[in-house]
């Protein structure tokens, strides 16, 4: 054969080496088996002797040889011998003398009892250009490693450096999988406390949900009955990962547990405040909205550990009151004397509405954030609408915002809702006794459309008209419009007239008239409210200092005479 | 609305609703009323302490020169009115249907 002829005969034996060592260098993915493979493929391929796989840890710029299972791999700094020079440039480096190298260190040999003639040392590169190791041959049977055999272990190592990126991907993928497993756990505890129904009240609409975020989070929420009354909460727990999950569940549980034992509300929450002061590490807490809504009178009464914002919609207003915390969060420290509760009074179609962080915090790719705002308008727009639906339209509109922009953190939704009192009505009035028409007009089609009884409507009339007339002669200092609220009963009717920007005056108050002195000494004065006491069931006067607004309200029905 | 005149029989015929948008107009009518006169409140729909208050003044005239505003026709919740507020006292009543 000619040395031409033979030496492509040897290319093509060779080649086809490689092609059997890179099909098998595809089949297996652990890492520890794959460096195996892939020395064995050296050897096999470039007729050595030996031959090492180091590979490269991006964290701290070292080559790591792994020697056996249980002994500490061997690391040198790129940049350092020959391994790590290769690494360095990523250039092939072909010794064929080592000893008459200057560069060779004599003392590897010396420790491994092993003699070193000629060395080939070359980058493993994968396909995206990242440096995944460096591969030795050592002593060329027959000779030394020579143009062609970098050639073959240039494809080889092409191969090799594919091979043991993927094992090492697969090892991170399965660790990554086994911490998503024990997050998932946690997440699964965390979520089991959470109501599964909603508690039925009567008169009331709540609803709550949690959405959570991939990998953070440690969001919570309850809603449940107690004698007390039901229990509002919205919280969320500092920190990343398992351990807020924990934390959050472990106050649930705590809450549960006082109000269970018949605690009250300022009670449970500094005894849970001051239990998760202890148990809690000292860098951890918890933002905490805990409430307890008296059904049957229609008041929440709250205490917020910094949670925020509270949106309380009032619905006739049309507007969003915004109330504070009462006090840090909890778990910061303990506390010996509490703030005053705050205390709210839930009119027909008001609505509590507690979101966690991650819904006014969500920002979209351009940095927005979903903000308070947007919150507060799709609750005005969509307040005739059950709080289920209320919770999906939120939802849906932070999906739209955030446009494929991940969620961060844990979304929670909590709202209570008032019942509106079906066939209510409400107006608002101008300040002027000619409006008297459009208020009768009012009373007259609110009767009618409600079928309430007629014969009671001159005695709604003749009340509204004098509280309506007293207020326009004797509030001059209001411009206000004073609002009527029409509300049916049993068996009749509630009016309220409500002024604002006034100062106190209860005409509920002023004392009886004489109707049997003599004509001479009879005046018009006080006539009007000794008649209204005589045909209404009640009548009654509130005045709120703080919003300088007063409110008469009286009830008026039929009675078995 | 209101109407308040004279009817054929010399009567005062009131008519619809006398309250404080009305008070004034009524006020006037009857301030231009002497003697002793029938008040026909039969198709009175409604009064007010607004409307109570003129009826008292003209009341108030008239007695005082030996005239008296007598009520007719009177209805059921009116008749209430005039009872709670001691107008019964002060003003001959005659309930609807007498």
């Amino acid at each position: 054969m000619s040395d031409d002829s033979q030496s492509r005969a040897l290319y093509a034996t060779d080649m086809a080496t490689l092609l059997k060592v890179a099909i098998h260098l595809s089949e297996s993915s652990d890492l520890i088996t794959m460096l195996t493979e892939v020395v064995n493929a050296a050897k096999q391929v470039l007729h050595a002797d030996a031959s090492s796989v180091w590979l490269y840890d991006v964290t701290t710029d070292e080559l790591v040889l792994h020697v056996a299972k249980d002994l500490e791999p061997v690391r040198v700094p790129a940049g350092t011998g020959f391994v790590g020079t290769c690494a360095r440039e990523r250039q092939i480096i072909n010794v064929p003398d080592c000893y008459a190298d200057p560069r060779f260190n004599r003392e590897i040999d010396k420790r491994s009892d092993y003699r070193t003639r000629c060395m080939l040392t070359l980058p493993l590169v994968d396909h995206k250009d990242a440096l995944v190791g460096v591969l030795q041959v050592l002593n060329k049977a027959n000779g030394v490693f020579d143009s062609s055999d970098e050639a073959l272990a240039a494809g080889l190592a092409a191969h090799c450096a594919i091979a043991l990126q993927r094992a090492r991907m697969t090892e991170t993928i399965i660790d990554g999988e086994r911490m998503r497993q024990q997050l998932e756990m946690a997440r699964v505890v965390q979520m089991s406390t959470l109501p599964a129904i909603m508690p039925t009240v009567q008169g009331y609409d709540v609803f709550g949900t949690f959405r959570p975020a991939d990998l953070t989070g440690g969001d919570t929420f309850d809603l449940a009955l107690f004698d007390q009354g039901m229990l509002v909460v919205l919280a969320d727990a500092t920190g990343h990962g398992i351990a807020p999950a924990l934390h959050v569940t472990q106050m649930h549980a705590m809450l549960r547990m006082a109000f269970r034992m018949g605690a009250d509300l300022e009670t449970a929450f500094l005894q849970v405040n001051n239990q998760l002061a202890e148990n809690l590490p000292d860098d951890r807490f918890i933002t905490a909205f805990i409430g307890i809504l008296d059904v049957a009178r229609h008041r929440l009464r709250f205490q917020s550990a910094g949670q925020a914002p509270i949106l309380f919609y009032k619905a006739q207003s049309g507007r969003c009151e915004q109330h504070s915390p009462t006090s840090f969060p909890l778990a910061a420290m303990p506390i010996s004397r509490l703030k005053p509760t705050t205390e709210l009074e839930m009119a027909p179609g008001d609505i509590l509405v507690l979101l966690s962080d991650g819904i006014y915090e969500y920002h979209n790719r351009h940095d927005e954030q979903f903000g308070e705002q947007r919150v507060v308008e799709i609750i005005a727009r969509n307040r005739e609408k059950s709080m289920t639906e209320l919770s999906s339209i939120l939802l849906d509109a932070v999906s739209v915002f955030a446009d494929g922009a991940p969620q961060e953190d844990d979304i929670t939704v909590v709202l209570v809702k008032r019942a509106p009192v079906a066939g209510m009505a409400q107006r608002a009035f101008e300040r002027r006794i000619d409006e008297l028409g459009l208020i009768f007009a009012f009373t007259a089609e609110f009767f009618e459309r409600n079928r309430i009884d007629l014969s009671m409507l001159q005695v709604v009339d003749f009340t509204i008209e004098e509280l309506f007339t007293n207020m326009v002669k004797y509030s001059r200092m209001s411009n206000s419009a004073v609002d009527v609220r029409l509300t049916p009963i049993a068996g009749g009717v509630e009016v309220d007239l409500t002024d604002h920007d006034v100062d106190l005056f209860d005409v509920t108050s002023a004392p009886d008239v004489d109707v049997n002195r003599p004509i001479d000494e009879r005046t018009p004065g006080g006539l009007g409210l000794h008649l209204i006491r005589r045909m209404v069931d009640s009548i009654e006067y509130q005045y709120d200092a703080e919003r300088r607004q007063s409110r008469t309200t009286f009830r008026k029905s039929l009675k078995e005479d | 609305m209101l109407t308040i005149e004279l009817g054929p029989g010399g009567e005062v015929q009131i008519a619809g609703r006398l309250d404080a948008v009305q008070a004034a107009t009524a006020q006037t009518f009857l301030d231009g009323v002497n003697g002793s006169v029938a008040l026909d409140c039969s198709k009175l729909e409604y009064i007010s302490s607004a409307g109570l208050g003129v009826l008292l003044k003209t009341q108030k005239r008239l007695t005082s020169s030996a005239g008296t505003l007598r009520l007719t026709g009177v209805s059921k919740h009116l008749r209430d009115i005039f009872r709670y507020s001691g107008f019964d006292q002060i003003f001959q009543i005659e309930i609807a249907g007498d």
